[in-house]
């Protein structure tokens, strides 16, 4: 057994460029995807044959045929096929939790390397069969005699045909995760400018991290797409603002589908180490993952909204670090929704909430906008459910060691990221000068 | 609240068929002259019910609970369901069985009943009193696991226009629950076969739940959904959320018309639960108030 | 199989009975093979030092030494019994007269009699400007003339290659050049002459070394960057090298990384997506080399694009992204490499020029323009590199078959294959193996030359 633990060492990612559902990756599953997403990483680290300690990730959205899905991504990459391989899933919050698990063993010493990630398909989703159908299938298949095939084939209905495409609601509610952002927007009075200033900023963030070069080392083609075809360059309010609103009712609907995120392909990873490992490797340390938290609300019969668990989380996981939401260089907060992003601020600068719902003397505060998202988020990006950790991950490593270079100063960088089901997972990162 | 008399005891040895049932009562309502004054002193039993796992899962997919190691609360209401029919459709009832509209029920689970446990079930009729649209009973079902009482259920029926003996006590109607109004905590696409699902799965096979032209030869526009699934689902709900010995009382106000799309409403207030299930475009249209209590 | 059609009959019996003219099956290198396939005539004619040395390699390699019998009247080739010989090698560094040269045809004629096929005619004379006196000088310059003609004469893919050695450079200075032009890894090499001086930089310790004879491995060890490695000759360059045990890092445009990914994982290298042109990719591709490697040993700038347009069409847009790419950027990172600390010892740089640079194409003035300007650049920058003591030299392929040949109309496709010594359009791989023998450390005596891979083109000859 280890007798102490360590911080696990962010060392780099892969992520293929994202792809709004029914487009470019219309053709290509989630093991294609995160396949080739390894191979990616595999080549811009060396790793062609390695034996890693183990490859974590997941998808939110997938086929039955997948259940060893990275096991299978393994199988067919350049890695050793002797590296283990396990899939998580917790819904939008898959990615960062994969590397949570990852950096947690390396922690412990249990392993010196994993990648950590995840990948979703909305094009190349599960389609159901009735359940009906499926349930006399079943039976059909088990039945030993023809006489009661036959009783069975005779249950079959033209109904029955009708298959059940996943939608992108909550099972307790029937709600979509719009329209459970749309009733969080409302109670914070989150506006309509606000939300399309937060897009136009992570799609004109996102446009320049490119043009500078940002995602040369974090991003490798895939199927002749190059960069993640949600982003506007050219976003801006003005644009924005003629879009009707999608989510929400009446005359307090603000949410469109310029300020929501769409659905999206797409597959990303990162590769995790101890330093030790990176050392033997020659390969560079971008930062550190120092801590983590989940949380979770009852979105269902309570008084949270559900993508608002990292209200939550941030000031547990603050308090066991002693510090404060202003202890930070760089803020990642996963723009599931730009109302989102806002009411998770709000609710950090609300005094009634702290103290009522947070159990807090005073407030978090607020964070300094400019230090939000700096590259781009979700709302440019696009959002593959589980492979939207794995992109913050990297980008925020990145991130902060460019700081660190540049001003010789030790850099810390929070993310947040809120999961259907209520849950949010929030970490922390630091890179050293 | 019962008045101890003595109930000639018809028992049953399995579970009645309700199609002819409801075709007799049909078929006994167009007599002039049917049914007695007031309520028969007779009592439907059934003993030795077992839970078939098939019929349970039926419900169980219906109406959104889980399957698992108990029934769900509202379950042994569909097997005391057909002895309620048996004791409504028979000539001696005063009340004719089409046309019944149920107006709120009650279910009080003393503790988890499990699948395998063998039920004796047993129902009567009890309250018949003056409604301000007709005349109202109830029925009352129990379920004994030996001589242990697990589950109770009571359900109070209208009947439009008809007459109760001025001289029975009025008894206490079911409280009406509160209403709650925040946001709602689900929205449920009820489709249009949910009628049908329901029957198969409870045995209710009333017309004016399975075909929008079965319902419209009851009066009915469209078919609507059967009380006690709107019961069901909204209890369902709160699966694992409730204690196992709980009242839940619920009161029908719209009916519900299929297919539709709804919001159920939960408010919880300490140990106590209050629900709603209402229209999802009109939140004015309240469907279903109900509320759960620990017993 | 290559797209080549009349390669593919050629080889077969119906070509016979058509009258197709034959094009030769070159033999190439495969690991494992041995460096020869029979026996070598070694001889010299003068005082030359290096036939000694080269007969000790042909033994060591397994083959016999054949040595020309000259009498009064004829010079004969014992070859044993053996039907053909796989290489002549003359060694006419010793040759200063007439009569020296009179002597170099008489062993030449029966020997190439005797040659089989891919067989090869290796000749190495005195640089003529090192030469005492006008004969001396004459005769040296001469078998420039003499060696090209041996190779347009030469059939069976059979080639003729020259080393012009300076009188300073020792006999373990050609070592590697030798190996290389009488291995099949000079399969489209034909009709060049290639100088070689003293080694640039320190001494190379044999001892010291991993095991420079490695046949197989000859770059293990070496840390290998290929720009324009996610397809075509870069892939392939990638490929060899990585075979002869370089570490590749390979390089490309970002928007190429699918192909560069696979490249990277295809030769257990690494992958690094860079546009080459960009102002910070100098210093962002020796920080990556200093992180991940330490240093560099081997850069191939091979990264190339055409935007093909005559002059008189000629854009801006068109001329420039040419230019910037082809030539701006070797430029640029060649500059950054001299001022780095990047370059281990030995470090060898390898441009790609092209056929185009020499002979010109219509339609290609910018491209032609950046390629000749490749070769300026080699020259220039040779004696720079080699005070580090490394070597920077082009390879300009001819007409290589890759998928974007494939694409041009059949004619003009046709008439590029054939107008070369060798009747055949070369392959990524025979541009690679040049590259690859360059890249040697052992290759230090060969500083700013440009080899052509072209099977001895007529174009620009």
């Amino acid at each position: 057994m280890p007798a102490s633990t360590r911080r696990a060492a962010v060392i780099g990612g892969n992520r293929i460029p994202f792809a709004r559902a029914n487009g470019a990756y219309s053709r290509a599953s989630n093991l294609d995807m995160l396949t080739a997403t390894l191979d990616g990483l595999v080549a811009r680290f060396g790793l062609s044959g390695e034996r890693l300690g183990e490859v974590v990730a997941g998808a939110v959205l997938k086929h039955s045929r997948d259940f060893n899905l990275t096991r299978e991504a393994v199988l067919g990459s350049r890695l050793d096929p002797a590296t283990a391989a396990y899939d998580v899933q917790q819904a939008c919050g898959t990615g960062l939790q994969a590397a949570i698990a990852v950096a947690n063993k390396i922690a412990l010493g249990q392993i010196e390397s994993g990648v950590a990630g995840g990948v979703d398909t909305a094009s190349d989703a599960p389609i159901a069969l009735h359940d009906d159908l499926r349930r006399v299938l079943v039976r059909l298949n088990a039945a030993k005699s023809p006489v009661d095939r036959l009783k069975l084939v005779g249950q079959l209905r033209p109904g029955q045909i009708v298959p059940e495409i996943p939608q992108n609601s909550e099972p307790r509610t029937g709600l979509s995760m719009g329209e459970h952002a749309a009733r969080t927007a409302l109670e914070w009075g989150i506006g309509r400018a606000e939300q399309d200033e937060l897009t136009a900023a992570s799609h004109q963030h996102l446009a320049a991290a490119y043009d500078r070069g940002f995602f040369d080392d974090l991003v490798t083609p895939y199927l002749k797409l190059t960069k993640d075809n949600n982003l506007r360059a050219d976003s801006s309010v003005e644009k924005l603002g003629k879009l009707k609103p999608v989510f929400g009712k009446g005359p307090d609907a603000t949410m469109t589908a310029g300020n929501s995120t769409p659905l999206t392909d797409g597959s990303a990873l990162v590769l995790l180490g101890s330093d030790e490992w990176a050392a033997e490797h020659r390969l560079p340390v971008l930062a550190h993952v120092v801590d983590s938290e989940t949380a979770a609300v009852d979105y269902v019969h309570g008084p949270d909204g559900l993508l608002t668990a990292p209200v939550y989380a941030v000031p547990r996981m603050l308090a066991r670090n002693g510090l404060t939401l202003q202890d930070f260089d760089l803020y990642e907060i996963h723009e599931a929704f730009a109302s989102t992003v806002l009411a998770t601020q709000k609710a950090w600068e609300d005094a009634a909430f702290a103290k009522e719902r947070l159990g807090l003397d005073a407030p978090l505060g607020p964070i300094d906008i400019t230090k939000l998202n700096v590259a781009g988020s979700s709302l440019a990006a696009g959002h593959p459910f589980a492979a939207t950790g794995g992109r913050i991950v990297a980008t925020l490593a990145k991130l902060l060691r460019e700081r660190a270079t540049e001003e010789n100063k030790d850099q810390r960088g929070l993310i947040s990221i809120c999961a259907a089901g209520g849950q949010g997972v929030v970490a922390i990162l630091e890179a050293k000068a | 609240m019962t008045a101890s008399v003595d109930r000639k005891v018809t028992e049953l040895d399995g579970p009645p068929s309700l199609g002819p049932l409801y075709a007799r009562a049909a078929a006994g309502a167009a007599l002039p002259g049917g049914g007695g004054r007031d309520l028969p002193a007779r009592e439907i039993v059934r003993r030795g019910v077992s839970v078939e796992q098939e019929h349970l899962a039926d419900y169980a997919l219906a109406c959104g609970f889980g399957i698992g190691g108990a029934l769900p609360l509202t379950y042994p209401h569909v097997l005391a369901f057909p002895l309620q029919v048996v004791l409504m459709a028979d000539r001696s009832f005063p009340l004719p069985l089409p046309g019944l509209v149920h107006l709120a029920n009650r279910i009080t689970a003393h503790r988890a009943v499990t699948p395998d446990e063998t039920l004796d079930l047993r129902v009567h009729a009890d309250r018949f009193v003056a409604h301000p649209k007709g005349a109202q009973v109830d029925l009352v079902a129990e379920a004994r696991v030996g001589e242990e009482l697990v589950w109770e259920g009571r359900s109070t029926y209208l009947a439009r226009g008809a007459e109760a003996p001025a001289d029975n006590p009025p008894g206490t109607d079911i409280a009406e629950p509160s209403t709650p109004t925040g946001t709602g905590a689900a929205t449920w696409k009820v489709a249009g076969d949910t009628g049908r699902r329901y029957a198969a799965a409870s045995g209710d096979v009333n017309p004016i739940h399975l075909h929008p032209l079965t319902a419209k030869a009851m009066g009915f526009p469209r078919a609507i959904a059967h009380g006690m699934w709107t019961a069901a689902r909204a209890v369902a709900a709160l699966q694992g959320r409730i204690p196992d010995a709980a009242t839940y009382d619920v009161v029908f106000r719209k009916p519900l018309l299929l297919p539709s799309t709804v919001e159920l409403v939960t408010e919880r207030s300490g140990p106590d639960w209050s629900l709603a299930v209402r229209s999802a475009r009109k939140p004015d249209k309240v469907h279903l108030t109900g509320r759960v209590t620990p017993a | 199989m290559s797209n080549d059609l009349l390669s593919n009959l050629s080889n077969t019996p119906v070509a016979k009975q058509l009258g197709l003219p034959t094009v030769p099956r070159l033999r190439r290198f495969e690991p494992g093979q041995a460096l020869l396939s029979g026996p070598v005539l070694v001889t010299s004619v003068g005082d030359g030092r290096f036939a000694k040395p080269i007969s000790a390699l042909v033994e060591e390699n397994g083959q016999r030494v054949v040595t020309a019998e000259r009498s009064e009247s004829r010079t004969s080739i014992d070859t044993a019994g053996e039907e053909k010989l796989n290489a002549a090698v003359l060694d006419l560094t010793g040759a200063t007269t007439l009569a020296d040269l009179a002597a170099a045809r008489e062993i030449l004629t029966p020997a190439v009699k005797k040659l089989g096929p891919s067989g090869r005619v290796l000749l190495l004379g005195a640089e003529p400007g090192e030469a005492s006196g006008a004969e001396a000088a004459a005769v040296a310059q001469s078998l420039d003339g003499f060696v090209r003609s041996i190779g347009k004469e030469l059939r069976f893919g059979a080639t003729a290659n020259l080393l012009i050695v300076s009188g300073d450079a020792a006999p373990s200075a050609v070592d590697s050049s030798v190996r290389f032009f009488l291995s099949s890894r000079s399969a489209y090499v034909d009709g060049q002459n290639v100088h070689v001086g003293a080694p640039v930089g320190p001494t190379l310790d044999p001892a010291g070394m991993d095991d420079p004879h490695d046949p197989d491995l000859p770059l293990r060890g070496r840390v290998a960057v290929v720009t324009g490695a996610a397809r075509g000759i870069g892939a392939a360059i990638a490929d060899t090298l990585a075979r002869d045990g370089a570490t590749i890092v390979a390089v490309d445009i970002p928007a190429a990384g699918e192909g560069l990914a696979k490249t990277a994982n295809r030769t257990g290298g690494t992958a690094l997506q860079l546009d080459i042109t960009a102002d910070d990719a100098p210093a962002r591709l020796i920080s990556h080399l200093e992180q991940r490697h330490g240093g560099v040993d081997l850069v191939v700038h091979n990264a190339g694009i055409t935007r093909d347009k005559l002059l008189a069409n000629m854009t801006e847009d068109r001329w420039n992204s040419v230019l910037a790419v082809n030539l701006g950027a070797q430029l640029k990172i060649n500059a950054a490499l001299l001022e780095s600390s990047v370059l281990n010892e030995a470090a060898r740089i390898v441009c790609v020029s092209s056929q185009s640079g020499i002979a010109g194409n219509r339609g290609q003035t910018n491209y032609a323009a950046s390629k000749a300007g490749v070769i300026g650049m080699v020259r220039a920058l040779a004696p720079k590199f080699a005070e580090r003591g490394a070597t920077i030299n082009a390879v300009a392929p001819g007409f290589i078959e890759t998928e974007m040949t494939g694409h041009m109309p059949i004619g003009t496709r046709e008439a590029g294959r054939r107008v070369n010594s060798l009747k055949q359009g070369g392959l990524p791989v025979d541009v690679a193996e040049t590259i690859g023998w360059l890249g040697q450390a052992e290759s230090g005596g060969v500083n700013g030359q440009v080899v052509r891979v072209c099977g001895q083109s007529m174009l620009g000859a």
